[in-house]
């Protein structure tokens, strides 16, 4: 028996445990870190029931090469050499712009740093992107702009410390389970709580208000809590003197949103907004946790950036306790943000457009570097579209379930002349593939994961891969070798981390041996600094904090008489995205084995529908037949439904439509009917 | 009596390595104490609780049940070396006696009964060198049980088994009396035994409003850690994996606090409201256990306690029992 100390493989709370394996490498178990300080030995059920897909008999194990429109078992020399013989054709062909990389934030820090060394170094394109684009990239936009940094402020610790605390947006403990038990804890401690999201999550049972305001009115809610807080006279006067700029635009912008006006967009009462900005403002200190309910919206960037005018007014930020914590979702959303697999940014978030920043990166990767932006993910898929993307290496991830629009990405996909699929499973993504390469899982691997709260942490090797299946990052370097680059070349993860810290400021004082125990929070410039658990202390990345107040827009689609409903969606507890693992772990499975619409029981009851009856869910751009989860958890005229199932899938139904500025799609509030069968 | 010091102890259990897996506390890299197998460094006696439930050593967190093939069923074969566990204190040993009978008793579960009949299992007590604390002692309920005086392990037998293999420690037996041990050991305090015993009767009484476990339910997040690390729960669900060549039935921990853990394959679920699961957990071992086994089947371990996220373990249930119902 070997007991193997790893980071959680699901959501970005960055537990640890260990992965118990026989003598013969199969998974037995999990046993709980009961030292560290996210887990204290509790996980969640994802986390206690993870090794049931590692051995699971649908693993890849062996790379595939479609041919006679069938997936067949192939050499990975064979599979290896015709990937970077196509990739070559398209970019001789349409030039170096023509091939896209998407990367994986269930990936480690290092194959994320390879993705983007491999598109930029290898194969000459910007053209590079993961799935922060379509969760969080609202949060780096918007917060890099007010605070001059997109993480997370502060430590999931610090919810132990605030005296209030805000979640809007954030299904907190079925997203992130430890951090919503953490809420609710500090709820028990005699913490105070306010809850902004229509439905009846279960940190809302703990809330001392709830705000059940309606899907994408929150900046409407924001500005008038603001706008309370100015005219109780209940802002920091303080900290806006001395360490924000821009204050007087705030001031005339939500001079308008009088609790009245907001009230009449949100649906809410006007003292309920008035007593959340003062339960709020009074505090000393205030947390504001936010997580995609707030990003994936056309307005997305603006929802960011009036929280962050939120926490500044108040003074709430650089201190324990306090913060605006964008809780990200995926175990190294945040790392592969920190990696640079962005068109725009290599690791540490260093523009592509400094000619200093790529002359560095030229040196450290001996060859020169293309200087325009690449592609954003969801503008990629857009390009497929329309013809002008014609190559697609895709690590670790399943769009034609996690993407808006199905059917937008399925024509997408088929569009292109050449798509490559790395992953561990064979998923609906994979239809679409020329060559699939098997990977290997986490536990078959080294590396590192980034959690929300910026804590880098190890990834340790239990098992060996399953079958063929090779660590991504040794693909990686394969497919650049192969490719005439002969700089990408490591033994080992850790060489790969070595450069990372050599070439990124805000890890540079990262190595494996000072990580080996609990991890470290970067930024981390040294190997002497111990780490930063809370941002923009003494003054903010940026300097200056900078209010960037917005005016309130509706959703790009709001409901009318066709479609009356408005439809969101979001996760299960049971299930992690696209349930490609989730879906094959017994316990996970039995609990959530089916997919639901959430509807409210006097809209159920006025059209006739009973509860576990399936009905017809329908948007501008497709229909599924899903279950009815009749409830009052949620408000009359909204739906929800997980996008987890691909046999009734979400994503069919929601709107690719763009946040102007961070290309995020709008998931949280599109229009919709609902229909019975007979 | 033979007395034997901590190198005499370690010497002793390597020297069983040839014959039995050898299992006890050990510091593991995050430095929580876990079960492992006998190394290098002697085990951490008395160093602490270790937090996974002890009886995961004879009823691991997952399992092979049987692997049918084409032509054959295979059910999983003895491991080579009996298991010998060392370590677990008086209360982790009532859980285990309580754990036995559950698995052995009336209809015997063959894969617990396969590791649990030629086990050896060491019983450790007294005065922690590593802090001073004093463990209970448990007099039985072990083959062995090694009492610290502050220095050196008094060793008592309670089986034949446990005779047998202390007849081959090389120490002489002295004269020593344990009785200002047993005295110390009787004068534990137990201050959380009243809380149980009074919640118990409450719960027997049916005193417990329903909004109390809506209550409680609204706080849980269904981690299911309290079951995971209790000593005395046992429910495992089976499931079977296809592979290519053979179906294989596996068993794993369950847990009450799942909604799926009581649904019927009609989608009827007599435990569908969260309340109603958040009942169980206490009401099982405060009240039903009680009426079955004649005795709460919580040894105050306080691992629940422990581990909850929002607070909700054994104890601190218990406790808001009496206080809103007592």
């Amino acid at each position: 028996m070997k007991k193997t100390l790893t980071t959680c493989a699901y959501c970005a709370c960055g537990c640890m445990y260990y992965l118990v394996t026989d003598d013969s490498d199969r998974f037995i178990g999990v046993e709980p870190s009961a030292t560290h300080p996210v887990a204290q030995g509790h996980p969640c059920v994802k986390g206690w029931n993870v090794f049931n897909f590692i051995n699971h008999p649908d693993r890849l194990t062996t790379p595939m090469i479609r041919k006679n429109g069938e997936l067949q078992p192939a050499s990975w020399d064979e599979a290896l050499d015709l990937v970077v013989s196509k990739l070559h054709a398209l970019q001789s062909k349409y030039g170096n712009d023509s091939i896209m990389f998407c990367s994986s934030a269930r990936t480690t820090n290092e194959e994320n740093y390879l993705v983007m060394k491999l598109a930029r170094a290898a194969f000459q394109t910007n053209n590079v992107d993961h799935c922060a684009r379509v969760c969080h990239s609202s949060s780096v936009v918007g917060l890099a702009s007010t605070f001059g940094s997109g993480a997370m402020t502060n430590s999931i610790s610090c919810i132990d410390k605030a005296n209030t605390i805000f979640v809007i947006g954030s299904n907190t403990t079925e997203a992130h389970p430890q951090i919503g038990a953490r809420v609710i804890k500090a709820v028990k401690n005699g913490a105070k709580l306010i809850v902004a999201d229509n439905r009846t999550i279960r940190v809302a049972k703990s809330a001392d208000i709830h705000l059940r305001h309606k899907n994408g009115t929150d900046v409407a809610l924001i500005n008038a809590m603001m706008h309370v807080i100015i005219r109780d006279g209940m802002e920091n006067r303080e900290f806006i003197q001395s360490r924000t700029e821009n204050y007087g635009e705030l001031k005339t912008i939500v001079a308008r949103y009088t609790p009245e006006f907001a009230a009449e967009i949100t649906g809410l009462k006007a003292q309920e907004i008035v007593d959340a900005a003062h339960l709020y403002a009074k505090s000393p200190i205030g947390m504001i946790i936010y997580s995609v309910g707030i990003t994936q919206h056309t307005h997305g960037v603006n929802n960011v950036r009036a929280v962050a005018n939120l926490a500044m007014l108040t003074g709430n930020i650089g201190r324990p306790g306090t913060g605006v914590n964008p809780l990200r979702g995926q175990n190294n959303v945040q790392g592969a943000c920190d990696m640079g697999a962005m068109p725009n940014m290599y690791s540490g978030y260093q523009k592509v457009s400094d000619d200093e920043i790529r002359q560095k990166y030229e040196n450290a990767w001996s060859t020169t570097l293309p200087t325009s932006n690449g592609l954003s993910l969801t503008h990629a898929m857009n390009a497929a579209e329309e013809g002008k993307l014609k190559g697609f290496y895709i690590v670790g991830e399943d769009p034609m379930i996690s993407d808006p629009d199905q059917n937008h990405v399925r024509r997408a996909l088929q569009n292109l002349e050449f798509l490559v699929v790395q992953d561990i499973f064979l998923t609906q993504t994979t239809q679409y593939a020329d060559v699939v390469l098997p990977a290997a899982c986490f536990a078959e691997k080294e590396g590192t994961f980034t959690s929300t709260e910026r804590r880098v942490q190890m990834v340790r090797q239990a098992a060996q891969p399953a079958g063929e299946s090779r660590a991504d990052w040794n693909i990686l370097c394969d497919v650049a070798s192969r490719a005439g680059y002969q700089h990408m070349n490591y033994e080992t993860p850790q060489e790969i981390m070595e450069e990372i810290s050599s070439v990124t400021p805000i890890y540079g004082g990262i190595s494996y041996p000072r990580i080996a125990q609990l991890g470290l929070q970067w930024p981390c410039p040294d190997k002497d600094h111990p780490g930063t658990p809370i941002l923009h202390a003494e003054q903010f990345t940026r300097g200056k904090g900078c209010f960037l107040p917005a005016e309130y827009f509706p959703p790009a689609e709001v409901p009318d008489e066709e479609y009356p409903f408005i439809l969101s969606t979001g996760r299960s507890y049971y299930h992690y995205h696209t349930r490609s693992m989730t879906g094959r772990s017994r316990l996970l499975d039995r609990e959530q084995p089916s997919p639901y619409v959430e509807i409210n029981t006097e809209d159920a009851n006025r059209l006739g529908i009973k509860h576990n009856e399936i009905i017809t869910v329908a948007s501008r751009r497709g229909e599924v037949k899903v279950a009815a989860l009749v409830t009052e958890d949620i408000i009359p005229g909204v739906l929800f439904m997980t996008f987890h199932f691909e046999e009734s899938p979400a994503n069919l139904l929601t709107n690719n439509v763009l946040d102007p500025e961070s290309q995020i799609p709008e998931y949280k509030a599109c229009a919709a009917q609902i229909r019975r069968i007979s | 009596m033979k007395v034997i010091t901590q190198n005499q102890l370690h010497d002793f259990l390597r020297s069983l390595t040839t014959k039995y897996d050898v299992f006890g506390p050990v510091v593991l890299h995050d430095g929580m104490l876990s079960l492992g197998q006998l190394e290098t460094k002697p085990f951490k006696l008395l160093s602490g609780k270790i937090p996974l439930r002890i009886s995961s050593i004879f009823f691991p967190h997952a399992s092979t049940v049987l692997t049918i093939s084409a032509d054959r069923v295979d059910v999983p074969q003895a491991a080579s070396k009996p298991i010998l566990v060392i370590g677990l204190t008086a209360g982790d040993l009532e859980a285990l006696e309580f754990t036995d009978n559950f698995f052995l008793t009336g209809c015997r579960d063959d894969l617990y009964h396969q590791n649990r009949s030629t086990s050896i299992v060491i019983g450790v007590s007294g005065r922690s060198s590593a802090n001073g604390d004093f463990h209970k002692i448990s007099g039985g309920k072990c083959d062995i049980e090694l009492i610290n005086d502050g220095e050196r392990f008094l060793v008592s037998t309670y089986s034949e088994k446990g005779k047998t293999l202390v007849d081959r420690i090389s120490a002489e037996d002295e004269d020593i009396s344990l009785e200002a041990l047993q005295q110390e050991s009787n004068s534990l305090p137990e201050p959380d035994r009243d809380i149980i015993q009074k919640a118990s009767e409450l719960l027997l009484q049916d005193k417990v409003s329903d909004e109390f476990w809506v209550n409680v339910a609204n706080q849980c997040i269904e981690c299911t850690t309290c079951n995971n690390v209790c000593p005395t729960c046992t429910c495992f669900d089976m499931y079977d994996v296809s592979n290519k060549d053979n179906v294989i039935r596996y068993r794993q921990w369950d847990s009450c606090q799942l909604s799926g853990f009581m649904r019927e394959a009609s989608g009827h679920n007599p435990m569908r409201e969260q309340a109603s699961r958040a009942r169980r957990r206490i009401h099982h071992k405060l009240a039903a256990d009680v009426q079955r086994w004649g005795k709460i089947s919580c040894f105050l371990c306080g691992r629940c306690d422990d581990v909850c996220p929002t607070g909700l373990g054994m104890k601190a249930v218990a406790r808001d029992i009496v206080e809103q119902f007592g």
